[in-house]
């Protein structure tokens, strides 16, 4: 513990690297329409593919497990937002958001892909249920495709 | 159920106590601020017909009738929380509030960590620590259904959690678990006094070292979900000459007052400002709470 207590922040967390709030805001803003102010009181940090949203610029000097949120992970294809990051920012949401239906909404939940009208650019898109965010979807030529977390998903019930 | 006879003396009506204990609890969640609000939840649940009550003394907690939470859709949408309605308390006696450092020492599976991230409306320093991965697991998802974005989880072992100075910390202490046994009586099996003796060691060593960790006037909040005196006002007592005790009494929840002597140890009648909380009183599950001020 004493030689814990005297290594610096950087080197305990040196797989948490701080980046550039701006850079976030326009990639939400771009796909989302999100306003910057969504993102103001949070800092960002990149661990490997994935953007942890913390409510502090400074991480606390201890080793973490975790940092906050995972909102995001880039990949070699479009980035793409955690559902809990929708659930939380989705509301400010004012593009590629689908509202679903009852159908909609259960199919979603059991993990489903099914065709719908809307009007979505192709890509990661936010899935509503009356007014509420449900989480994220794949729109990809006339379908979507739930991306809710395996282990939210549940079987196809009424 | 005989185990709990050596509490016959300090339980008050301990015949209506006995009773309770067989009863099921009932079924509570929390509304979490951080994404909906108990407007928009309660008209949710009203559209869908679902029967609940507010608790009387806390406005974000809900109780059920004949729902399970964990299938509505409001669970996946981290809307609530199924929380025990006495597991509330320990937060609110907190107190923690936006901006502050905060400590969670012994924090999964994470329903008072989130509660507090909620109070903290997402800002300041939330740390969750918990010394076992397999419960991290559970603290971790919860962290996020929740939307906790200002919960930092960290894995040492509590007795031994680096230097730092933090405005409050909550010791919600490993324990025999006597109070949860409405939920499953079994619990009181692997109750007795050697076992508690066992965790007072542990229980002691959490709290000492959460006074280490806290600024001068900042709190402490000891609480866990059992009855033993040996688990509650005897590790309270082990920091006295540290701290301030602060009375702890919550309006709309009856209390009982910590004991002020157990089994031929005097705690003192200052021990009467922590809370015992009792199934027959609030029918809740148990629990026992000390509200700290380091000197």
């Amino acid at each position: 513990m004493i030689l814990e207590d005297s290594l610096s922040q950087s080197s305990l967390n040196a797989d948490f690297k701080l980046i550039d709030r701006d850079l976030i805001a326009d990639l939400w803003h771009s796909r989302f329409g999100m306003p910057p102010d969504a993102f103001q009181s949070f800092s960002f940090y990149r661990k490997a593919r994935m953007i942890w949203m913390f409510s502090e610029a400074m991480l606390p000097p201890f080793r973490l497990e975790t940092a906050g949120l995972r909102i995001m992970s880039m990949r070699k294809g479009p980035w793409k937002p955690t559902t809990y990051a929708l659930q939380l920012l989705g509301r400010y949401a004012t593009k590629n958001v689908v509202s679903l239906d009852e159908d909609g909404a259960r199919m979603f939940i059991a993990g489903g892909t099914f065709e719908i009208e809307a009007d979505l650019e192709e890509g990661y898109v936010i899935a509503t249920f009356e007014g509420q965010v449900l989480g994220c979807a794949l729109y990809s030529r006339g379908r979507l495709i739930s991306q809710l977390p395996k282990e939210r998903r549940r079987p196809d019930d009424p | 159920m005989d185990h709990l006879d050596r509490y016959r003396r300090i339980i008050p009506d301990y015949p209506l106590f006995c009773e309770a204990m067989i009863q099921p609890l009932p079924v509570c969640v929390r509304i979490n601020s951080l994404k909906t609000s108990a407007d928009d939840l309660m008209s949710r649940l009203d559209k869908a017909r679902l029967s609940y009550r507010r608790l009387g003394w806390y406005r974000w907690g809900l109780r059920l009738n004949g729902i399970r939470p964990g299938l509505l859709i409001e669970h996946l949408m981290g809307h609530i929380h199924p929380q025990e309605e006495s597991s509330m308390i320990p937060p609110l006696v907190l107190d923690p509030q936006p901006g502050e450092k905060v400590l969670d020492l012994c924090a999964s599976p994470g329903s008072k960590t989130t509660q507090i991230a909620q109070m903290m409306e997402n800002d300041g320093i939330l740390v969750a620590n918990d010394p076992s991965p397999g419960r991290i697991v559970a603290l971790r998802a919860n962290c996020e259904r929740l939307g906790a974005a200002n919960v930092a989880v960290t894995r040492y072992d509590g007795r031994a959690f680096p230097r730092y100075e933090f405005d409050r910390i909550l010791v919600d202490a490993p324990c025999s678990g006597e109070g949860m046994a409405r939920k499953d009586l079994t619990v009181l099996k692997r109750c007795n006094l050697k076992r508690s003796m066992g965790l007072q060691r542990l229980q002691q060593a959490l709290l000492g070292r959460a006074v280490d960790l806290t600024r001068q006037g900042g709190v402490i909040v000891y609480s866990t979900c059992t009855y033993a005196p040996e688990e509650n006002e005897a590790v309270v007592e082990s920091v006295l000459d540290r701290v301030r005790l602060i009375d702890v009494d919550i309006p709309g929840l009856a209390r009982s007052r910590g004991l002020d002597a157990w089994d031929g140890n005097i705690f003192g009648e200052l021990m009467g400002r922590c809370a015992r909380y009792y199934p027959h009183h609030n029918d809740t599950g148990g629990f026992f709470v000390a509200k700290l001020i380091k000197r």
